[in-house]
């Protein structure tokens, strides 16, 4: 990383309100709740939607009309959870880059997100779900894998 | 034996500490606990969604309903077994804890909340179901629920900080 980046880092690590968060007895608790629920929120609709994916679930639903009910939520609970974990990381840039199961958790993230929000959001929208085939499941299973691996990657950081 | 004794009891017991000294088990179990949260809590505040009107408005409840609560319970299964091993661990530490008390009310009501449900405005779901809107009281329920089981989350994060 270049060093403008790192000094632009290691200021905003030392802003006044980060190292309130930081520091203080209920903020990173604070940070670390909404983390949670947005968390909650987020794989909670990754699920419903995969699992329509799949046709196992919410059957009265078309998928694209599952799709378009869980979008705001869902980007909602993903603009929740990178802001909070972005709050976490700048309170202490280096130790979270020196962290491999932090940087296992953003290459699997920016996987996931591009997969489910760019590559994938046409195949969603487009009805596949309307007749039951084997390759609705397996992108269920993998989607479903790969969001719940950055979950776990996360709670890796704080044991590796 | 009092409730701490009994919590300094637990602690002590071969499978406490067992978790408490593995490398991996604290962590594996800790994790799962968390990672239950969709399946178990993210599914229940889907329906409350329905029931407030802020998502999946069209569409049969009582079916939505049942959708939900089959795929929660093996959520809540997962999440009884290893918040029961987690409060093993450390029992007389959350015993004294006001955010594990918290949350152990906040449960409690959360409880009672779908009882009522089940018992008293389930029975009625067929008058409202097909229209789409839910009546007040089921609209408090959902309500309920949703901030109830955001306070339980708070709350378990929070009681770790203090362990």
């Amino acid at each position: 990383m270049t060093s403008s980046i790192r000094s632009f880092l290691d200021w905003c690590s030392h802003t006044a309100t980060i190292v309130y968060i930081r520091d203080s007895s209920y903020g990173m608790p604070a940070v670390q709740s909404v983390h949670l629920v947005a968390l909650t929120m987020l794989l909670a609709a990754m699920l419903v939607l995969n699992l329509r994916l799949a046709a196992v679930s919410m059957m009265d639903w078309s998928l694209p009309a599952v799709e378009r009910q869980l979008r705001p939520w869902a980007i909602g609970a993903l603009t929740l959870v990178v802001g909070s974990g972005t709050l976490m990381f700048i309170g202490n840039p280096p130790k979270y880059l020196a962290n491999a199961a932090f940087l296992f958790k953003m290459a699997a993230l920016a996987l996931a997100v591009a997969c489910q929000f760019v590559v994938l959001r046409r195949f969603f929208t487009s009805d596949p779900a309307i007749r039951r085939r084997p390759i609705n499941v397996a992108i269920a299973v993998l989607s479903l894998t790969l969001w719940f691996s950055v979950g776990w990657a996360g709670r890796a950081i704080a044991f590796v | 034996m009092s409730l701490l004794g009994w919590c300094q009891w637990l602690e002590h017991t071969s499978l406490a500490t067992a978790v408490s000294e593995s490398v991996w088990l604290f962590p594996l179990i800790e994790g799962s606990h968390i990672l239950a949260l969709p399946l178990s809590v993210g599914m229940i505040l889907m329906f409350d969604f329905r029931l407030l009107g802020l998502a999946f408005e069209t569409g049969p409840a009582a079916r939505m309903m049942a959708d939900v609560v089959r795929w929660s319970k093996y959520g809540f299964a997962i999440m009884f077994v290893t918040g029961g091993i987690l409060f093993m661990t450390q029992a007389s530490k959350a015993y004294g804890n006001g955010f594990f008390r918290t949350k152990l009310l906040l449960l409690v009501i959360l409880a009672i909340n779908a009882a009522v449900y089940q018992l008293v405005l389930y029975p009625k779901m067929p008058q409202w179901d097909a229209r789409g809107g839910a009546p007040l009281g089921a609209r408090m329920c959902g309500a309920v629920s949703l901030v109830g089981w955001i306070g339980v989350i708070i709350c378990g994060r929070t009681m770790a900080y203090q362990f």
